[in-house]
């Protein structure tokens, strides 16, 4: 740079390097007096390697030479992926699980192991504190996060892991980290703990997809056989109600039949009263009449006849 | 002859003055070296600050809190078992001056911290049971037990979950000793803190574990399944029985029905024929005779009959 500006210099009238020169440590100046601070950042200023301010956005002066900017996305939701990672975000976003067994699977309360992966999502809350109190302030909340999550699940049991106590893991595991994070003084601040999924680890996992088979299986039977249950019972109800149906049928021709019955006896029985024996004995050759009139065996004997039984017999044998 | 000497001058007044001052930021510690050996305390505050030129050299330190990252640990419990205990610390510098004596440098410092984290780690673990290790509360958990007997193996004493868990008194216990430790040592060091990352089976145990929570997934496959033929093989009993309950009031029902029907005709019946029962009698007689004497019936007629006493005359 300077062998450069040397080799100017013979090449130029001097009055001309000289305003130059003045006018270009100027400019110099001028640009290294303001800096920027952009809508989502906090700058912070340190004078002579001290703090001096936190500044929010805007156009800035500073102290040129003197005063370093060190600028900080306050207003930006960093995130960190545990038991996974986004491969390409998008709307259908890929994610790379394998080989995250060792953050993903951690030991239950009741000495079990699940899968847990999550995400953590963080703000910086303090611009000074982030850049001045904790090195690597990534790395500190990872492994800070590791810790909590790996307390909350060592503390709940297997089946509420995974199912009621998911909630109150993140919650609290939100909690502990802030705590530890604030005991450092690393100027960050937690926004969420979310458990992407908890579920039981690979290597075990079909014997778990095998149970839900069996709870289906098991509702399936169950639903089969209240099915049968219901068809066969309908159709019972019917047959029942055909039974009874029946029943009113031959009571009303039971009634029917008793009541004409008693018409025909009665009218009968009106006649008799007028004329008792007239009537008897109309009724008795009626009925002789009736008996007679399709009957082909009649044989009429005269009351004086004896010996009768040899004739009898071989009349019989006859007609077998 | 002069100027050249004024020049000269001036540029060795830079040089000094250069050398006379230095900057110390805010996530800086310094000493400041004379001769080979430390002198005054630790530089801890930022700014501008001066120096004897050349005779004293300025040894920077970090004053951020530092990571420290263990390697897993396969450390026996109390309860005899082996598990990975995975730690990290987060430490600084607390005296730049003892730590410039005795660790020179963050790299030294770590393997130092090694030595120091990992045996009260070990202390303190070996110390302690499993359900401890892993649990932090006494909270009740919901568990699920299995209900065949006899299917016990040798890492599952079920005691082991119900104990008290003190998962944060084992992590404070381990911090304070390391502070003690660090105390004693005089190293500059101050660790704010201890934590247990990871805690985990080695290999061998996780597949032994893996495989009793498989068995005991198949247990509950089973369990569900029978209780499924169970509960069928009941809503079969219970359709039998609905069946017979159902036939046997139709039955009962319809015989109420004709009973009531036959006493209802049997009334109207007596009500009539009592009128005139020696008629009625009559009149029956012959009714029989009509159904009873069909055409297959012999008979054998006395000419002295009723019916045929006009023959006679």
């Amino acid at each position: 740079m300077s062998s450069d500006f040397e080799i100017n210099m013979k090449n130029l009238p001097i009055k001309n390097i000289k305003s130059f020169a003045s006018f270009a440590i100027l400019g110099l100046l001028l640009i290294s007096s303001i800096y920027t601070v952009d809508a989502n950042e906090n700058a912070v200023v340190l004078r002579f390697g001290s703090y001096s301010s936190t500044t929010g956005p805007g156009l800035h002066f500073k102290l040129p030479f003197i005063d370093i900017v060190d600028k900080v996305k306050v207003d930006y939701q960093y995130k960190q992926e545990f038991g996974f990672r986004t491969l390409r975000p998008g709307i259908k976003t890929q994610y790379s699980k394998r080989g995250y067994e060792n953050e993903s699977w951690m030991l239950t309360g009741d000495l079990k192991i699940a899968e847990v992966k999550w995400v953590v999502q963080y703000k910086i809350k303090d611009a000074k504190d982030y850049l001045f109190n904790v090195k690597n302030v990534e790395n500190t909340i990872f492994d800070v996060s590791e810790a909590a999550i790996r307390l909350m699940i060592g503390d709940r049991s297997f089946i509420e892991v995974l199912q009621s106590e998911r909630e109150s893991v993140a919650l609290e595991a939100r909690k502990y980290m802030q705590e530890l994070l604030d005991s450092y003084h690393s100027g960050v601040s937690i926004q969420l703990v979310q458990l992407q999924g908890v579920v039981p680890p690979e290597p075990v996992s079909d014997s778990f997809n095998e149970v839900n088979r069996a709870k289906q299986e098991q509702e399936t039977l169950i639903n089969e056989a209240k099915q049968a249950y219901n068809q066969k019972i309908f159709l019972i109800e019917g047959e029942a109600e055909k039974i009874i149906t029946e029943a009113n049928g031959y009571a009303i021709e039971r009634t029917n039949e008793a009541k004409g019955d008693i018409a025909l006896f009665e009218s009968i029985l009106k006649e008799y009263n007028k004329a008792p024996q007239i009537t008897k004995d109309r009724l008795y050759l009626e009925t002789m009449e009736a008996v007679f009139a399709n009957n082909k065996n009649k044989i009429i004997v005269d009351k004086d006849i004896e010996n009768l039984v040899p004739f009898l017999n071989q009349k019989l044998n006859n007609i077998k | 002859m002069k100027k050249n000497f004024l020049s000269i001058g001036s540029v060795i007044l830079v040089l000094v003055l250069m050398n006379s001052f230095f900057i110390i930021t805010e996530t800086e510690q310094a000493i400041k070296i004379e001769f080979g050996k430390p002198v005054g305390g630790p530089l801890v505050s930022s700014g501008l600050k001066f120096k004897v030129p050349f005779i004293q050299t300025i040894i920077k330190f970090e004053k951020r809190i530092l990571e420290w990252d263990g390697i897993a640990n396969e450390i026996p419990t109390k309860d005899n078992k082996y598990i990975l205990i995975d730690t990290f610390a987060r430490w600084k510098i607390s005296n730049a001056l003892e730590f410039y004596k005795s660790a020179k440098n963050e790299m030294l410092a770590q393997s130092r911290l090694d030595d120091i984290i990992d045996g009260a780690v070990r202390d303190e673990i070996s110390n302690r049971t499993m359900g401890e290790i892993v649990r932090s509360t006494d909270r009740e958990m919901e568990i699920y037990i299995s209900d065949v007997k006899g299917s016990e193996d040798e890492n599952n004493n079920n005691e082991d979950f119900v104990k008290k868990g003190a998962r944060k008194d084992i992590v404070e216990s381990i911090l304070t000793k390391v502070q003690n430790k660090l105390f004693e040592l005089e190293m500059g060091i101050e660790v704010v803190d201890v934590q247990i990352k990871r805690v985990s089976y080695n290999k061998q145990v996780q597949t032994k574990l893996f495989n009793r929570m498989v068995s005991e997934q198949n247990m509950i496959a089973e369990k569900y399944r029978a209780q499924g033929q169970g509960k069928k093989q009941e809503i079969l009993g219970k359709q039998i029985q609905k069946e017979k309950e159902i036939v046997s009031g139709a039955y009962l029902k319809s015989q109420e029905i004709k009973g009531r029907a036959d006493a209802e005709a049997t009334e109207i019946y007596a009500s009539s024929y009592g009128k005139s029962p020696e008629f009625y009698n009559y009149y029956k007689a012959l009714e029989t005779y009509k159904k009873t004497l069909d055409p297959s019936t012999y008979f054998i007629l006395s000419t002295d009959n009723k019916y045929l006493k006009f023959i006679e005359e």
